[in-house]
């Protein structure tokens, strides 16, 4: 892996919005999209059309208001002719990835710059006090502080490397975006690249930990079912999903309405009956159609009103079905979804 | 009985000595083991863990989990009860135990062809309100039965003498707190079931309304300064941008909504979604576009269409995960539609509602 000496002497911050504001003044894209601030500490995605447009835009923003694979899916669900520059975290870049194979983001004119991610505060944590860079480790969403892909992902990454910022070419659009830019010059990832390494392992470690508890923590349907006790039925953990698409959830088709006896003969069986009923059914319906791609951003729980730890429980059933199928969520764009790929000699450990 | 006759004649109560969770209990046991009703649908606690769910509960000896009228709405009852009987209606008696505005928006869902109250008997209160059980409050204090106080929606709401449909009514919330447990008989069934019950005398008292009176003028002047001044009070495009700045578009309020039942928001359909083409053009046009766009079109466009229904139960305040004050906006609308439109979400089963009531003539000051 190479890296391309860019905007010297600027922080990580403002090598990201110089590569912006060259990307449209270059002509290497039509529109930018990145985050910007708004009214009252607010933050959301914009598609910039214009330098001038990018006033108020915040690449590195404390918090993560809507996953940017869910915004880029808005912006660019069909082929296009319009050139379009993602700047956004790694997360967002592979679920972006994620959501090209669902065939909701048309990629043909898509260019995905991520950096090297500080992660980003909770949603509750965050009092608007916090520049952008300067988050409280112990404020960090919970899935940021195990992540291990916090860098390199995309078609081009900004990292930080003895202080100075390299541009990482990591697909063919990368090297274009690289030499429209102009850059050439080489500079060393030595730095970078053993620091990189060590909180890889220290985070890697960190999820084995977390995930070895959480996974006693649901074991059994009873449990499992502890862990939903305080679910409102809201479903903003599908809504705010990169991964969830379908405009139409299989939990709210009306063919699985069930008559008021049936309610009656549940409530039976067993003294008492939930109602709303299905609280289990939807969130593990929910992982058995998306855990595979997900990309551990911790969105769902960052929005789930009752606080729920639903991210690190889905990232965690993701990543053992994963395994499974040697598969890496948003690596490559080529690798085919092992849920939609047909293989006739597998699994046969699961055989009776 | 019609709520007017009661207001002035008053009414006849079972009381028992005690605190109404017990008192209230009693009831619900003795219904079950009679055979009067075949289940029980109350808020309960869930054995094992610290939180509390809306539950159908059948076993009599499970009536000591059922936590009647605990201080929290962790799902708008409603919500649950067209849940049970959308697709048709219950075939054996449920005591259903309800809060007004829980009550209200279950009448309107029933109004459109959302659940049936066929074979439901409601014990309904005058309700103190609930607490908010919001991550923004604090998890635990949510768990404890709203120990950050009532939310917002509670301390302005007039609406807390349930209407005709209630067939008991529990005096919870007074000018004096009762001592014992008192419960107004409302509708003929409550009566004869009442004759049934044991560990209770039947007495004459005065109308919930007369009961109340105090507390109905506090409400009604924290209602008013709430109208007046709250939160939400601009209504220029520049304050609801800003009211919704923070939104992550979660659409947790529309889901936690008893009245938004449809299975698939307009705000969803092929039809109303920004097409990405357009919002190209858009973005080159303006040269910025927020991304995904008609944030605000969602919000107003949920408010048209529940405004004149909406029974002010601030579940969608609750629900909202960055806090945004939601059911404010929505209680302000309502408080102008509703008496623009005569209509009183819930009260009854006769009104007509409004938007699927076509008058030849209406409205006409604000018409040119």
């Amino acid at each position: 892996m190479r890296g391309l000496v860019t905007s010297p002497g600027l922080p990580l911050r403002e090598a990201l919005l110089e590569l912006a504001y060259s990307a449209l003044r270059e002509g290497y894209a039509d529109f930018v999209m990145v985050p910007s601030r708004g009214p009252g500490d607010s933050y959301s995605w914009i598609l910039a059309g214009t330098p001038d447009a990018l006033t108020s835009a915040e690449p590195l923003p404390p918090v993560m208001t809507v996953q940017g694979a869910r915004a880029l899916s808005s912006a660019a669900g069909e082929p296009s002719s319009r050139r379009i520059l993602a700047i956004m975290r790694p997360c967002e870049a592979r679920a972006a990835v994620e959501v090209m194979k669902l065939r909701q983001i048309d990629h043909a004119n898509l260019t995905l710059v991520t950096m090297d991610c500080p992660g980003v505060i909770q949603l509750d944590l965050y009092d608007g006090a916090a520049e952008p860079e300067e988050c409280d480790p112990a404020n960090l969403r919970p899935a940021c502080r195990q992540c291990s892909e916090f860098t390199a992902c995309g078609d081009a990454c900004i990292v930080r490397s003895a202080d100075s910022n390299l541009l990482l070419p990591l697909t063919a659009k990368g090297g274009e975006l690289a030499s429209s830019l102009g850059l050439e010059e080489q500079g060393s990832l030595d730095e970078w690249s053993k620091r990189t390494e060590e909180l890889r392992a220290l985070r890697l470690g960190t999820a084995e930990g977390a995930r070895t508890e959480l996974r006693q923590q649901v074991a059994g349907i009873g449990r499992l079912s502890d862990f939903f006790a305080d679910c409102i039925g809201c479903r903003a953990c599908r809504t705010v999903c990169p991964i969830c698409y379908c405009r139409q959830c299989f939990i709210d088709m009306k063919d699985r309405r069930s008559p008021a006896s049936s309610h009656l003969d549940r409530s039976r069986r067993s003294g008492a009956a939930r109602l709303v009923s299905d609280t289990l059914l939807f969130h593990i319906g929910r992982m058995a159609h998306m855990s595979i791609s997900c990309v551990g951003c911790g969105m769902c729980e960052d929005a789930c009103p009752a606080g729920i730890p639903v991210g690190r429980l889905v990232s965690m059933v993701g990543a053992g079905t994963s395994a499974l199928f040697d598969y890496r969520a948003g690596k490559d764009p080529e690798e085919p979804l092992p849920l939609n790929t047909f293989v006739e000699e597998e699994l046969h450990e699961f055989e009776d | 009985m019609s709520s007017r006759t009661e207001a002035t004649a008053g009414g006849r109560y079972i009381r028992c000595p005690g605190d109404h969770v017990e008192g209230v209990r009693s009831i619900l046991r003795q219904l079950l083991v009679s055979g009067s009703v075949k289940a029980v649908f109350s808020l309960r606690s869930i054995p094992g863990n610290e939180s509390f769910s809306y539950s159908l509960i059948s076993d009599p000896r499970l009536v000591e989990e059922a936590v009647p009228f605990h201080p929290l709405m962790p799902v708008q009852a409603a919500r649950a009860l067209s849940q049970l009987t959308v697709s048709r209606p219950l075939e054996e008696k449920v005591a259903v135990i309800i809060r007004p505005c829980e009550l209200r928006a279950f009448i309107e869902n029933v109004k459109q062809s959302q659940g049936s109250v066929e074979n439901m008997f409601f014990i309904s209160c005058t309700c103190p309100g609930v607490g908010d059980s919001g991550k923004a409050s604090g998890n635990d204090s949510g768990k404890s039965g709203g120990g950050s106080g009532y939310r917002t929606a509670c301390s302005v709401c007039t609406d807390f003498v349930p209407g005709d449909p209630a067939d008991m009514v529990l005096l919870l919330e007074a000018d004096e707190s009762p001592e014992d447990t008192r419960i107004l008989l409302r509708s003929e069934a409550a009566a004869s079931m009442a004759e049934d019950l044991t560990g209770f005398e039947i007495v004459q008292g005065p109308s919930l309304e007369q009961l109340t009176r105090a507390v109905a003028r506090r409400r009604s002047l924290q209602r008013q300064d709430f109208i007046e001044k709250g939160p939400s009070a601009g209504s220029g495009l520049e304050e609801l941008v800003s009211l919704f700045a923070k939104c992550i578009g979660c659409r947790a309020c529309r889901q936690a909504c008893p009245l938004c039942t449809c299975l698939l928001c307009d705000y969803e359909t092929a039809r109303t979604i920004y097409p990405p083409s357009l919002i190209g053009h858009e973005a080159e046009r303006r040269g910025a576009l927020r991304v995904p766009p008609g944030t605000l079109q969602f919000h107003l466009g949920r408010l048209n269409h529940i405004a004149p229904y909406c029974t002010g139960c601030g579940q969608c305040s609750d629900a909202c995960p960055v806090g945004i004050p939601v059911a404010d906006l929505f209680i302000r609308a309502g408080s102008l539609v509703q008496p623009a439109l005569e209509y009183h979400p819930g009260r009854n089963m006769e009104d007509p509602t409004p938007l699927s009531t076509y008058r030849a003539d209406e409205l006409e000051e604000i018409t040119d």
